[in-house]
C-alpha cells in the first residue's frame, strides 16, 4: 500500500518520523520540567520536608534506575539490530526492554502499596504530593512506551517499519533520563 | 537510517551503572556538598551520556538540539521567575504566613491532626541521620522559638514590630516592648488574637489566625513570653 507521508524534510535534513519525536520529547521537558522545578523551589522552602523524603527507600529507587538503565541498554541494541535490517534480532531486543518496562511498573506498585499502608498517601504532605505525580506521571510514560513497543516489535518482526525501532527508542531513552533525575530528587536527597 | 553511529554501547551501560553506584554511595559519606555532587552532578553526567549517546544527538542535526534546548531554556525562565517568591517566606513587604506555619509544624498545611509540633529546620536537618526511623519524638513547646521562627516574621526578633513582614503593613504590627501597647489589653484577649487573628479583637486583620498551629494552652505561652519582652 502506498502511503501519503513524506520521509524527510528539506528544511532540516531529520527524517519527519524523528523529528516529530523531537518535538514530542521538546513538550514533555516543559510537562516534567515545569513540576520537577516547582518540586525544587517548593523543598528549598520547606526544610521539613526532609522528614518526609527519609521515609523512601533508596534501595528500591536504585534497583529501578538499574531497570531502566537496563532496558535503555537494550532498546539501543535493537535500534542497533534495525539499522543492520535485522526485524527479529531488534523484536527480540525490544521485547526485553518491554520486560524491563514491565518489571520497573511491578517493583514500583509494590513500593506504593507498602508505602500507602504506612499511611504516606498522596494527601499526606507537600512532600508526597509531588512523589506521587512525578513519579506518576512518570509510570504513565513507562506504561505508554510498552505499549508502543509491543506494536513496533510485532512489525519488526516481519522485517516492516525498521525506522520506527529507533523512534520508540530515543523515547525510551528519555524516559530513562526522566527517571535519572527523579532518582535523587525524590531518593538520594535527604 | 542511512548514517550509522555505534558507540561502544556496552561501555556506556557499563559506565552507567557505575555512575548510579556511585549516587547511592554519595549519602554514606556524611558530606552534604559531596552528597549534592554524586546525586546531581552524576546524574547530568548519566544524563548526558544516555542523550549524547543512546539517543544519538552527538551525532543529530543541529536543529533538533535547538528544539530541545528552548524547551529547556522555557523550564529555566519559569523556575528563576518562579522560585524567589516561592524558596522564600518573606520579602522586602510581604509574608508568606501559611509556609511559616507549615515550617513551623515540621508538616504543610493539610494535615492538621497528629500534625507534631517539630522545630522546622533544624528538626528536619537532625532527622536526616536517622534515615529509616519513625517521625521524631515532638519536642517540647517553646514559645521563645515559635515566636522567633513564625511571629517574628512581623513583630521582629525583639518583639518591636520591626520583622521583615512589617515594612508592607500599615497599621504597623504591635510591639510588645512598648507600654503603650499593654494599656489596653488583658491575656484573654491576646490569646484571642494569636488564636482567630487580628480582625477577631477589633485590630487589624493582616494579623493571620493561628489556631491551627497554636492550641489554647500554647497561645496562653505565647502570651506570658510576650509579657518578657515588655522590659526589654
Amino acid at each position: 500500500m502506498q502511503k501519503p507521508i513524506a520521509t524527510t524534510r528539506s528544511a532540516t535534513g531529520i527524517p519527519t518520523g524523528r523529528l516529530a519525536v523531537w518535538w514530542v520529547l521538546a513538550s514533555e521537558i516543559v510537562i516534567f520540567g515545569g513540576l520537577l522545578a516547582s518540586y525544587v523551589m517548593h523543598r528549598i522552602g520547606h526544610p521539613e520536608w526532609a522528614v518526609a523524603a527519609s521515609h523512601t527507600n533508596t534501595w528500591i529507587g536504585a534497583t529501578n534506575t538499574f531497570v531502566l538503565l537496563t532496558s535503555s541498554f537494550t532498546a539501543v541494541l535493537a535500534h542497533q539490530a534495525a539499522e543492520h535490517g535485522d526485524g527479529r534480532t531488534a523484536a527480540k531486543y525490544l521485547f526485553m526492554t518491554i520486560g524491563g518496562a514491565c518489571t520497573f511498573i511491578l517493583i514500583k506498585s509494590l513500593e506504593w502499596t507498602h508505602e500507602i499502608r504506612e499511611g504516606f498517601v498522596i494527601q499526606a504532605n507537600g512532600f508526597w504530593s509531588f512523589y506521587y505525580t512525578a513519579a506518576g506521571l512518570h509510570a504513565l510514560h513507562v506504561i505508554a512506551g510498552a505499549i508502543v513497543m509491543a506494536f513496533v516489535a510485532r512489525d519488526a518482526m516481519k522485517g516492516r517499519e525498521l525506522h520506527r525501532v529507533e523512534l520508540v527508542g530515543i523515547y525510551w531513552h528519555f524516559v530513562d533520563v526522566i527517571w535519572i533525575f527523579l532518582f535523587p530528587l525524590l531518593y538520594i536527597a535527604k | 537510517m542511512s548514517e550509522q553511529h555505534h558507540p561502544d554501547y556496552k561501555k556506556i551501560y557499563v559506565a552507567l551503572v557505575i555512575l548510579l553506584a556511585i549516587s547511592v554511595a554519595g549519602p554514606h559519606v556524611g558530606l552534604k556538598w559531596l552528597t549534592l555532587i554524586t546525586a546531581f552532578g552524576v546524574a547530568l553526567v548519566k544524563a548526558n551520556l544516555v542523550v549524547e549517546n543512546f539517543m544519538h544527538l552527538k551525532w543529530e542535526k543541529v536543529v533538533a538540539k535547538w528544539v530541545l534546548g528552548v524547551a529547556l531554556v522555557l523550564m529555566g525562565l519559569f523556575f528563576a521567575g518562579v522560585a524567589p517568591d516561592v524558596m522564600e517566606h518573606t520579602g522586602d513587604r510581604w509574608v508568606n504566613n501559611a509556609a511559616i506555619a507549615a515550617v513551623a509544624r515540621g508538616i504543610p498545611d493539610e494535615e492538621e491532626e497528629g500534625a507534631p509540633e517539630s522545630g522546622g529546620a533544624e528538626q528536619a536537618a537532625a532527622s536526616t541521620e536517622t534515615a529509616a526511623a519513625p517521625a521524631p519524638a515532638a519536642p517540647a513547646f517553646s514559645p521563645e522559638t515559635q515566636f522567633k521562627q513564625v511571629c517574628s516574621a512581623c513583630h521582629g526578633m525583639e518583639g518591636k514590630g520591626d520583622g521583615p513582614g512589617a515594612a508592607g503593613l500599615d497599621p504597623k504590627p504591635a510591639n510588645f516592648t512598648d507600654p503603650a501597647f499593654w494599656a489596653d489589653k488583658d491575656d484573654a484577649t491576646l490569646v484571642k488574637a494569636i488564636r482567630e487573628g487580628g480582625a477577631s479583637v477589633g485590630k487589624s486583620s493582616a494579623m493571620p489566625a493561628w489556631g491551627s498551629l497554636y492550641n489554647e494552652e500554647q497561645a496562653k505561652q505565647l502570651v506570658a513570653y510576650l509579657h518578657t519582652l515588655k522590659g526589654s
